[in-house]
Order: C-alpha cells, then structure tokens, then sequence
C-alpha cells in the first residue's frame, strides 16, 4: 500500500491517541511510587487496548477471507492494520512500563518488535517496490502463469529457428524439408551455424532460464552475445535473430518479475507467522497474568 | 473453340461439336488394312491408330487419352513413327489409313517418348500427391518404365500453387501436365462444363469458372475431374481418418438416391465412410446441444424432436444474504422475472436446422427430408439444439465433403429451401422489427419473392459505399458487419442465422453503410429492392414505417462514428475501450499484484472469477476490463444459437437461450467471457418419477457486480488501487498536465 496524502486523517487520528496515550501514561508513571506496572489498573487498560488493536490489525488474514462481506472496504481494513499496529507497539511500551520483566514476556516483546519491524519493512517495500516492478517489467504477466509463458517462448523460438533451418532433431546433413524460402537464398553454412549456437547457447537459457550458468540469463553479456552473432552469421539471419533477442528479453524480464514479486511478497513469511505466534502467546499471557 | 467451361456451356456450337464427331465414327464401316510394327491388321475406317492398335492388344503409352473422352492429341507421348510420314504422328487422334505402316515402338518413337516424359517430369512434384496415396500416378509410372530417376532439365522457376478451396478435391497445378482429362470428363462424361483452359504458353492451366477457386466455383464436387485425372494434380481429400458409427451404405443404394445421381462412382467408393446410414430408436438422443461435432444428419424415415435442454435464463449476480454479511451470489433468471431493455418481442431461437424453435416453447419436429447439423458440419460449430428420435428413425449421417456434393444438387437443394421457405423464413422475416407488424398477406407475398443465395468464406456480399439494392436475412453462417475505422476495421455486429442487413437498402435510395463479408459458409436470403417497391405500392402505409426505421438507424449509425472519432488517445480505439460503460482500472504503483480483486470475484460468482489481471496499459495504469466491447467482437463468432450480440449501446450481453458449449468463451482472445455452471434438476429418464440435479453451464461476463454500489473487486482491494472510472473522463484526464504531475509525483 501506497502512504500518501489519504493516509493523513489516519495518521492524525493514530498521532492525537499516541499522544493522549503518552500524556496519560506520563501522568500515571509520575504519580505511581513503584513505577508503572502492567497488572495495576492503568497497566491493563493499556493491556487490554493494546491487545485489542493488535487483534485487530491480525484479523486483516481473515478479512481477506471473505471479501464479498460488506464489513469494511479493503483498504479501510489495511489502513487500519497499519496505523492502528503501530499504534499498538506505543500502548504495549506503556503496559509494560517500558520493561520486559519475564521470559515469557520478553520472549513476547522481542516477538512484538520482530512483528512491528517486518511489518514497516514490508510496508516500506509496498510502497516503493510496484513502481520498480512496473518501470523494469513492461512486459510484465501473472505471476502464475510465468511457468507457461516461458513454455510458449521456448516453442516460439523453435519455430522460428525450424523456419530456417528445418526440425531441432533432424539430421544436420539433411536438407529441411519445409525450410522458408526467402528472394535470397541462406547458406547452408550460415544455416548449419546458426542452428549450432541455438542449440548450444540459447536453447538452454529458455528451457531453464533460472540456470545461473546460462550465459544469456544476464542481460548485458546477452546483447554482447546477439551481437556477436550479427558478426557471424549472414545478413539474412538478423530478422530471426532480432526476434530471438526479443524472446531472451522477455525472459529477462519474466526473470525480474520473479524476483522483485519475492521481494514484494517474501517478507510475509516472516510477519504473518510471527504474528500469529505472538498474538497466540499474548492470550497465554493475559491468561497467566489474571489468573495467577 | 471456346476454351473456358462457362463460356462453353453458352455456346451451342461446341455442343454441337462432340455430338458430330460421334456421328462421324458411326458413319464409318468400311475395313482398311494396315501393318502396325509388322502385323497387318484390319479395322474400321476411321478407327483411329491408337484404337487400331489397343484391338490388337499393342498397347501405346499415352497421358492425355482416355477411351471414354474425346482424344486430343496433347501430350504426344501416344506419338507413332509412320511410314513415309514427315513427322511422328500422334496415335490418338491420327485415323488409320489404307496400307499405312506404322511403328510404335522404333528408336525415334522411343527417344521421343522418353524426352517428354523426361521433360514433364522435370516440373512434376514427384511423388506427387496421387503417388503418395495410390502409387498410381501414370506419369511417375511411365518415367520408372523409361528409367528416368532425374531428370536433366531444371525445375520451372515460377510455381504454379495449389487451390484448397474445395472441400473434396485437392487441387495442386504444379502437378498439371495440361492433359485436357480433367477438362473433357467435365464437359462431355457430366456435362457440367465447369473446367477450361487459362492462360497461355508458360502461363497456361486448368481453371474452374472464369479461373475461381474451385470451391467458390460452380463445380458441384462430382469427382469426375478428379477420377480422370493421370496425376496428383486432382485427388481426393482425405477428410476421412475419422470412421462414422454406423451401418456402411452402398455405393449402388446412394446412387439410387436423388441427389446422389450425379456423383461419381469412384469419389463415393473412396469416401464411402463419409456417410453412414444410422438407426435411433425412439427416445434415443441423436445429439446434444453444445457438443462438438463435424457430421450433419439427413432423416429418411421417422420423426425427431428437436428442443434446448438449458433453461431459458440468463445469468444474474445479486445479494445473497443481505445486512452486514452481505454476500453476493449468482442464480439464473428468467425472462418474466427480467426483462432486459432492448430485448425485443423475441419470437424464435434460431437453430441449425430448417426450423426454428418458438421462444416460449422450444420445441420442434423434424420428419423424413429435414437436414439438420449442417453448420457444425461445415464450419465445426457445436450442435445448436438437442435431437431425439420422436419415433424410431433412420437417418443419413455425413461428413462435410458429402454435405457438400449433395448440397449442389439442384433437387436436393430445392427440397431444403422449400423446407425453410414453409417453416422458418416467416420467423425470419418477422424477427426483423420493420416486418414485426406486416400483415400476413404481405409476408406471404414477399416470401415468394426471396432469393436464397449462397457465399463462401472471404466473399464480400456488400461494400460499404456501394448503391443499395437488397435486403438480406441470414440463414446459415455468419456475416461480418464493419465499417473502416481510423487504425482498422470497427466490427458492428457478427450476424448468424436469423440475423439481418440492409434495411435501409430497400428503399433503393442510399448507400451501403456498412461492408458485410462472409466469415464462413454463408447462405442468405435476398430481397431485391425493385420487388420490394412493388409490394410496398400496394401496402403504402408501410413505407412511412419503413423510412422511420431507416433513419433511426441512419442516426445510430452516424452518433456511433461520432463517439469512436471524439476519444482523445488511439490507442485505446483499437481494444474497443471507448464502447465500455464503465472500466476497471489497476494503478500499477499501488498495486502490490496480491490478487485479492481476483479471489474476491471468484467468491461472489461462485468460485468462477471474470476478472483477469490482465490487460492494455497506459501510463501506470492497467485497464482489467470485464468485457472489453472489442470492436472485432469474435465473442459472437460461431455461436450455434445466436444467443451473444450487441445492444445498441455496443455493449456485448448473452442471451436467455444460451446454451453453454463455450464456443464465445473459446473465441474471446482475452478470456473475458466464462463458463457458469448451476445445478438444475430435471426429470431422471431411468427413474420415471424422479429428478435428479444435473449441471448446465451458462456464459457469462463481468457486470461490474451493478448490484452493489460498487463492484466487489474495488471493494476488497487492500491497496487502493483497483477503481471503477467512466472511460471518457479517465482517458481525457490521463492526456492533462495534472496527470503528468501525479505521475511526477509518483
């Protein structure tokens, strides 16, 4: 999600609690002689507030489960889950007291703050990253479907290298028997050459295009390559070999896309399963914290 | 000579001609004697050397007679040495003299023969097409005989092509060796004088008509041509690796038949798997609608029901559970509990069959002489409505290049526009809003006056522009109805059967607004405008009607060209983006590609989504358009019962009689268009008294969820970046400075 201008009635909202929250908390703080506890009355409102945002900021996994419910706009929902969470880690400060105390509850507090940090790296990702993906992937696609687009470029290339030099496994002696004919004639050499380094080189950088061998999997020794076919190869070639540059860019891009897709995902990993655990030891401890 | 087989059946000297020459062989009994390679032999005057030679078993090679033809001395391989003659003299044709001494088989007969055996197998695609299926060509068998393996003389340069248009026969001119056979069987064995000579010199060749393709020619697919031909030049397409169930007809028992007479003998025994006699007892289910078939059937005996198995309903997506947890679902809704403006007083559902099957009640009888599948035969659409045998019947099942044949035949071709002139053409007519509310005399008067003609694939039934003289109902097939466009072809409509063009036309006083072309095998109804006048002098207060409706669709016409020239970016003309009433809209640099507009479409139409992800961009934006009202809407093409079209707003909506092949799914290049399916329950045929549920799928396309305030892919996008805009604003403010600082900004 993008933080922009329309965040701002949030921010004002989350800003005037924080600081209503830290005048009160201030207040209690100066006048408690022992200091701020999280079990004296004060301590567990902030407990029982605290958490009580935190559910709500986890409850955004099963919105997202029924999205036809008419219980909130989505992004009203993301908003809330970002600005209220932050919020959360302030009113938690303040329940604690500014202390970790136990092993459960500093287990809980490292928990917290690994949760609010992968939280704000993954925001911080969601707002920069889709204008990277959609400056470098152009020919961007869904990201399901990459596996199968990758197939139809594969058998693109086939095609148009078949055009030329006939079937990829008929003989290298044998005249193709359904070779394109063009106003000028190709040399059987140029022909027997090209069809060398396509299978060589270019074939398996499309069959795997994740191989980190592949010469052509990066981009600027792949123009270096084409290039140096161009110098090679017969004039007649360039159209075909244009067209083959053009397949192994869009395998670049695809390549891209993968990658920053992981970036603007990965960090998910991380959140939601530390999330869940700490809002499950954070009932464990309001448990443990009342009742003994 | 005329040299062209239309040109040869106008003229009545050439007629003439071949029956002379019989008369002349008949006239002459007296014997002569000669010697042929020694053997003095004695035969009828005027028997010709070749023949005289055949009766005494000395067999002359030769590529251009046949014993049923006329000779004609072309290919010279039949060429004899005779005495005292200055030249070697073609056999075929030479008559047999008195004391003539003939040899046909001396060293310079020999070198003769095997150089124009060599030279015409130096332009001949061996193995040609006939050697490769039969091992017979007789031009690649004589030049294994004379031992010629390559020939010395270079390949012609300019190739002569090959015409596929026919379904039956192949036709490939590299492999003509302008034998005349092909011409002659035509002409004097069928009588069908649709083959000629083109050309001349380098450049000669057989050609069909005045040189058309075979299939757009008069050609009537007998195989005569194709039976006398000596190579691969003319060959039977083998359409058929497919076997037919059923029992195997007779060739006999087919020629017996009408509409069978004229076929060759030979094309029916190599096809005779193309057609099949098969037998429905009552009750049995002949074919269902929206299978895919490649067959037509003929009933000879019997009575079909013919009806649509999926109920008359469209598909609409509404609130489910309401308040708090409102839920939207998808059920299907019928015509009296919606109706959709623009429907029109919908009569009939067009079919592909000589009926069509009354909207309120969809279900017809098909008897002995009704042709049914013709569409799916011809052009592979699914099977348009359900058939089952009312009583136990016997029918022809045929393949395409049967169809075809017999679908030439005059008879048979009478027979079947007299069917639909009786049964369907009244529908037809009054389908048409300007006939709606024609008295029936008038109908009953035009309905004798219609022309049913016929196009194939590419034809060009009108140009825009052109001076507008008739008016055209669809019978068969699909038109296409487009108008030229800044960047391309703007397609109005698709037009299937029940469809038509050129209303405005029959006032004989406009011009074509529109090209129609036909996208497949089409067959029309004509109206000319001359007759049409005639009836209207006599009804007059149909042509105030009449000039309503023309102007009306004039104005449409007219404000639609406006909207598609005032839209401020081309590039977005091309996709049809203008059309749209509304689009969605993807800002790429909020959206995180997380798919929750996905999934939650999927979840308000139960689990089936109709919204891809994907789509034209502009800027950063990417426009996910439901249906895109592409301006080539190829949605509709192929659509067995007609049942996706345009409104006048162009906006694409599926009718109550779609029936659920998919075919508009299938052809939708951007999968905007999705299957549904809902369970029904109907009567369980193996347990009289039940019902049981069963599926049956409807189209449908994305309404934009018009139920809610807005739709439920906005509504649950976490990002903000999924919105509804109204296309005209977005585009005009995406071309202003201020989006350009936004996107600065960004």
């Amino acid at each position: 999600m993008r933080i922009d201008h329309t965040h701002r009635p949030w921010f004002v909202v989350t800003l005037i609690a924080a600081a209503v929250a830290t005048v009160v908390y201030i207040l209690y703080a100066v006048n408690t002689p022992t200091g701020p506890r999280g079990g004296s009355a004060l301590g567990l409102t902030f407990g029982i507030l605290g958490y009580g945002l935190m559910l709500y900021a986890g409850l955004i996994g099963a919105r997202k489960k029924v999205p036809t419910w008419r219980i909130g706009r989505g992004q009203t929902w993301m908003r809330g889950h970002i600005w209220l969470g932050t919020l959360s880690l302030l009113i938690i400060l303040f329940h604690a007291g500014f202390a970790f105390r136990g092993p459960l509850t500093t287990a809980l507090m490292i928990l917290f703050f690994l949760v609010i940090a992968s939280g704000i790296a993954g925001a911080a990702l969601q707002h920069f990253v889709p204008s990277v993906m959609t400056q470098r992937v152009p020919m961007e696609t869904i990201y399901e479907e990459i596996p199968h687009v990758r197939v139809q470029l594969c058998e693109e290339a086939d095609k148009l290298v078949a055009s030329i030099c006939g079937p990829m496994d008929a003989d290298d002696t044998e005249e193709p028997a359904a070779a394109v004919t063009t106003l000028v004639e190709i040399e059987q050499g140029d022909k027997a050459r090209f069809r060398e380094i396509y299978l060589q080189q270019v074939r398996p950088y499309l069959a795997d295009p994740e191989a980190r061998q592949a010469d052509l999997a990066d981009p600027l020794r792949s123009t270096q390559i084409f290039e140096s076919m161009r110098r090679l190869l017969g004039g007649q070639l360039h159209g075909v070999l244009d067209d083959l540059e053009n397949i192994c860019e869009e395998e670049h891009q695809l390549s891209r896309q993968i990658r920053i897709y992981r970036w603007l995902h990965g960090w998910l990993l991380i959140h939601v399963p530390l999330s869940i655990v700490l809002l499950v030891l954070g009932g464990v401890h309001a448990v443990m914290a009342l009742r003994y | 000579m005329c040299t062209t087989g239309a040109a040869r059946r106008a003229c009545a000297r050439c007629a003439s001609h071949f029956e002379k020459r019989k008369q002349l062989q008949q006239q002459m009994s007296d014997q002569i004697q000669l010697t042929i390679d020694g053997m003095p032999v004695a035969v009828p005057a005027g028997t010709t050397v070749f023949d005289a030679a055949r009766m005494h078993g000395i067999a002359i090679p030769t590529l251009c007679h046949q014993q049923n033809e006329t000779p004609v001395g072309v290919c010279r391989v039949c060429v004899v040495d005779i005495e005292k003659a200055r030249v070697l003299q073609a056999s075929c044709v030479r008559p047999a003299e008195n004391n003539m001494v003939v040899s046909t088989n001396s060293d310079r007969v020999r070198r003769a023969r095997h150089t124009l055996v060599e030279l015409l197998m130096a332009d001949h695609p061996s193995p040609c097409a006939r050697q490769r299926q039969s091992n017979d060509c007789e031009l690649e068998t004589m030049a294994r005989l004379e031992g010629i393996t390559q020939p010395r003389f270079a390949r012609r340069l300019s190739p002569r092509g090959q015409d596929n248009s026919s379904l039956v026969i192949a036709v490939d001119h590299e492999a003509c060796i302008l034998c005349d056979r092909c011409i002659r069987g035509c002409d004097e064995i069928r009588q069908n004088n649709v083959l000629g000579r083109r050309g001349k010199g380098f450049g000669a060749g057989v050609a069909f008509d005045y040189n058309l393709p075979m299939g757009n020619s008069s050609c009537v697919s007998c195989g005569e041509c194709m039976v006398s031909c000596p190579t691969g030049a003319l060959t039977n397409k083998s359409v058929i690796k497919t076997v037919l169930p059923g029992d195997p007809v007779k060739v006999e028992e087919l020629q017996q038949l009408a509409y069978f007479q004229k076929v060759s003998g030979t094309f029916l025994e190599l096809n005779k798997n193309a057609v099949v006699r098969r037998r429905f007892r009552k009750g049995e289910i002949v074919c269902r609608e929206g299978e895919y078939g490649s067959t037509a059937f003929y009933i000879l005996e019997g009575q079909a029901h013919v009806y649509l198995d999926t109920p008359l309903a469209h598909v609409k997506t509404g609130g489910g559970s309401t308040g708090f947890f409102s839920k939207l679902t998808s059920r299907l809704v019928g015509r009296q509990q919606e109706r959709r403006p623009e429907e029109g007083a919908r009569f009939s559902i067009p079919i592909d069959a000589s009926v069509d099957l009354p909207y309120d009640n969809p279900v017809a009888t098909l008897g002995p002489g009704d042709l049914f599948g013709e569409m799916t035969c011809m052009s592979l659409y699914p099977r348009s409505a359900t058939v089952r045998a009312a009583t136990d019947c016997v029918m022809f099942e045929m393949l395409r290049n049967v169809l075809d044949i017999i679908q030439r035949n005059k008879t048979l071709k009478a027979q079947l526009d007299a069917n639909y002139r009786k049964r369907a053409l009244d529908d037809h007519l009054r389908s048409v809003p300007m006939f709606a509310t024609m008295t029936q005399e008038f109908i009953d008067l035009l309905r004798d006056k219609v022309e049913l003609v016929r196009y194939t694939k590419g034809d060009i039934v009108c140009r825009q522009g052109d001076i507008a003289d008739s008016f055209y109902l669809v019978r068969l097939g699909f038109v296409k109805v487009s108008e030229p466009h800044p960047g391309g072809e703007l397609v109005l409509a698709y037009l299937g059967r029940g469809g038509y063009f050129g209303e405005i036309g029959l006032l004989g006083e406009g011009r074509r607004t529109a090209t129609c072309t036909a996208l497949d095998h089409v067959e029309l109804v004509r109206i000319h405008a001359d007759e049409f006048h005639q009836m209207v002098d006599r009804f007059p207060e149909i042509r105030h009607s009449l000039e309503q409706l023309a102007y009306e669709r004039q104005q449409q016409n007219r404000q639609r060209l406006e909207t598609a020239t005032s839209m401020p970016l081309d590039a977005f003309l091309t996709q049809g983006l203008m059309e749209a009433q509304s689009l969605l809209v993807l800002d790429l640099e909020r959206c995180t590609r997380c798919d929750a507009c996905v999934r939650a479409c999927a979840d308000a139409h139960d689990g089936v989504t109709r919204l891809i992800r994907e789509g034209q961009r502009f800027d950063h934006y990417l426009v996910a358009t439901s249906c895109r009202h592409c301006r080539d809407p190829l949605c509709m093409v192929g659509c067995p019962v007609g049942s996706i079209r345009r409104r006048n707003s162009l906006e694409v909506i599926i009718e109550n009689w779609c029936i659920g092949c998919g075919m508009c799914a299938k052809n939708c290049p951007y999968g905007n268009i999705t299957l549904h399916p809902f369970n029904v329950m109907e009567d369980d045929p193996m347990n009289p008294g039940h019902r049981k549920a069963v599926v049956k799928q409807k189209a449908a396309s994305c309404d934009l969820c018009t139920e809610h305030a807005e739709p439920t892919c906005v509504y649950a996008c976490p990002h903000d970046a999924a919105h509804r805009v109204e296309p005209n604003e977005f585009f005009r403010w995406l071309g202003t400075p201020l989006a350009a600082t936004e996107a600065q900004k960004h």
